[in-house]
């Protein structure tokens, strides 16, 4: 066997020592690799060629050119989708990221009872969401049964519909939909407080240059790719929330009126409720486009200039 | 312009007391430096003149003024960080600028006293670049920059060269030096090079365990150690320190209960050295020699298995495991009593 091993080492290898270990690293990435292109990405291709056809799952799919997109266009319950969906983007996101900067920023700052307080708001983003749901579903029901209508009451202000009102319900579902996500954010918000060396700031205060401009002129800019990353994941969220709204309008999910319907919800009751895969396909596409360019728009606005 | 006082001076965090009452007076435009080992307390010390570190007990006077509840920026002090503590999202203009943030003074002025400053670091070319672009010591200048355009009372210095390999080191050394010099600013500056401190101090005080062992003009350190660990800490290689017995005017190792404790510097115990009026005379066999260049240093071992360093002239041709013999001229041995370690004299 030795004599065996040192002729083999004697000889020049096949390989060269760059492709050898190429191998190597592909056959590790070979498992992710094919379950991503089977799995993930030959679907959302083949979404794109669905969504130029009819199908209802039974027949073989009937190429019909643009007609999809052409109807989805011209139907007014798609823009009140459209419309919704960026009103959980627009709305979510700022306040979602203000707040829980604002909290990191103070959470950063205590010892007694830090950890604690830590667990508290990330505790909502490990709870499962359909649970969640069903909890601040019952906060919102009229008086007695509900928490804060209950409140209002005591407080001599009258009750509000919040589910059931075309104004508020899709308020009332993004304000359960930021409290779920919060503790994540907290949480990154605060490994960027963490990683900003104690020296900065220390230098800062013998400038004499006050909390309001550290802030402004060190800790924000400093904290700049951490707050990249979130906006980005934040706003992706927002983009396809779903379980929120479907658990909280289980009678008619997205109502009332599709006031609180996201683009998520529409494509998912176009494919399974109506079984017009085509149609779903398009709306995925509009869908996959909207992601695309709002995180393309954010990384060119925050980019390092 | 101003002095800084450390009267009765204690820092304690919660029952552990780190600096126990230390006193020193640093005059107007003195360079003082606290050297000691890490965990003595010296940049304790530092941060609580800077007001980053609340003092438990004593007081810090700058400039006549009672400072220690008063914020970092009411001190009229500016600090130097061992990271230098730039930041990474400006350029360096508006690094140095950013020591003028809260100042009062027109934006001329301002950009004048940036330009003045760059160009007493040699920055001016530098200006537009953001640190990521600057090596170790123009980051430290740009530091220092931002701490001159003040125009502070007094400059603190919290390890700035800790960072930079050894030729930029001794670079900067000299540049601060010279700075000094040249400004006539007080600075108070911490390290844990001896080197640093011998080359740049006007007084260097040594620090251990939270007490100020002793606080002197370098040479005064160096040729009058108060005790062991000063002698041993100021001056490389370190002084030799061996158990000794004293008889009529000589100092000899003893293994059995010794009278003091004798210590030679290296520089001053030589291979092979032959003459009269010598007080301690050693025999061992050489373990390693470093050469220099200049001399060569000389390790060897006694019987007794004490070890010593010893200086021969540069081209000297002991290897292992040759015998040597060492002496040290009358005059240059230092005695310490063995018990307190303190300094009772010389032979």
């Amino acid at each position: 066997m030795a004599f065996d091993d040192t002729t083999r080492a004697a000889r020049a290898p096949r390989l060269n020592m760059r492709t050898r270990r190429a191998l190597w690293v592909w056959a590790f990435l070979a498992l992710p690799v094919l379950f991503y292109g089977v799995i993930r990405f030959y679907p959302t291709l083949d979404a794109f060629r669905l969504s130029f056809t009819n199908w209802n799952l039974m027949s073989p799919p009937k190429f019909i050119g643009l007609q999809n997109y052409r109807e989805m266009f011209a139907s007014p319950d798609f823009w009140q989708v459209f419309r919704n969906t960026f009103a959980y983007l627009i709305i979510g996101t700022p306040i979602s990221l203000l707040l829980s900067f604002t909290v990191a920023y103070f959470l950063d700052r205590i010892r007694f009872g830090h950890a604690f307080l830590r667990a508290l708001y990330f505790l909502p983003y490990i709870t499962t969401a359909s649970a969640m749901a069903w909890v601040w579903r019952w906060f919102y029901q009229p008086a007695p049964t509900g928490v804060i209508n209950s409140v209002l009451g005591a407080m001599g202000i009258g009750g509000m519909d919040f589910l059931r009102s075309t104004t508020w319900a899709l308020p009332s579902i993004m304000v359960t939909a930021i409290w779920a996500g919060l503790g994540f954010q907290v949480i990154i918000f605060m490994a960027g407080l963490r990683s900003i060396p104690q020296t900065y700031y220390e230098a800062a205060r013998i400038d004499g240059v006050g909390d309001w401009a550290i802030l402004r002129k060190i800790t924000l800019p400093l904290l700049k790719p951490t707050t990249v990353f979130l906006v980005v994941f934040s706003s992706i969220g927002f983009l396809r929330i779903f379980d929120q709204v479907y658990n909280m309008t289980t009678n008619d999910p997205g109502g009332p009126l599709g006031s609180t319907k996201p683009l998520v919800l529409m494509i998912y009751q176009t494919a399974f409720n109506s079984y017009q895969m085509g149609a779903a396909a398009a709306q995925t596409v509009v869908l996959f486009t909207i992601l695309l360019l709002i995180s393309l728009l954010q990384l060119w606005i925050l980019r390092n200039r | 312009m101003a002095t800084i006082q450390l009267n009765k001076l204690t820092k304690a965090y919660g029952k552990a007391e780190v600096i126990h009452g230390i006193d020193l007076d640093i005059p107007d435009g003195e360079f003082v430096v606290f050297v000691g080992p890490s965990g003595c307390g010296k940049s304790t010390t530092l941060r609580m003149i800077a007001g980053l570190e609340e003092v438990s007990g004593g007081d810090i006077t700058i400039g006549g003024r009672r400072v220690n509840e008063v914020d970092p920026k009411q001190r009229d002090i500016a600090m130097v960080f061992q990271n230098y503590a730039i930041y990474p999202h400006m350029s360096v203009r508006q690094n140095i600028a950013f020591g003028l943030y809260t100042s009062k003074l027109s934006k001329e002025e301002k950009a004048k006293r940036v330009e003045a400053a760059a160009e007493t670091l040699g920055l001016t070319a530098l200006l537009e670049r953001r640190p990521s672009a600057l090596s170790g010591g123009q980051r430290q200048r740009v530091a220092i920059g931002r701490a001159m355009v003040r125009n502070p009372a007094a400059f603190l210095f919290d390890e700035p060269l800790s960072n930079l390999d050894a030729q930029l080191r001794a670079q900067m050394r000299i540049e601060i030096k010279a700075l000094h010099q040249r400004l006539g600013t007080t600075i108070a500056y911490v390290t844990h090079d001896q080197v640093e401190a011998m080359t740049m101090a006007d007084r260097i005080v040594v620090m251990r365990d939270g007490h100020i062992l002793q606080a002197a003009p370098p040479m005064e350190i160096y040729d009058n150690p108060v005790d062991i660990f000063t002698a041993r800490f100021i001056g490389t290689p370190s002084m030799n320190i061996f158990p000794a017995r004293q008889a009529d005017g000589q100092v000899s190792l003893t293994d059995g209960a010794p009278s003091v404790m004798a210590g030679v510097r290296p520089q001053d115990l030589k291979v092979a050295a032959t003459g009269t009026g010598m007080a301690v005379s050693l025999e061992g066999v050489v373990t390693v020699t470093e050469p220099l260049g200049h001399e060569t240093l000389v390790h060897f071992s006694t019987r007794g298995g004490h070890d010593f360093i010893a200086t021969a002239p540069g081209h000297f041709g002991a290897s292992p495991g040759d015998t040597v013999q060492a002496q040290a001229a009358a005059g240059t041995v230092h005695l310490f009593d063995p018990v307190s370690e303190k300094a009772v004299g010389r032979a």
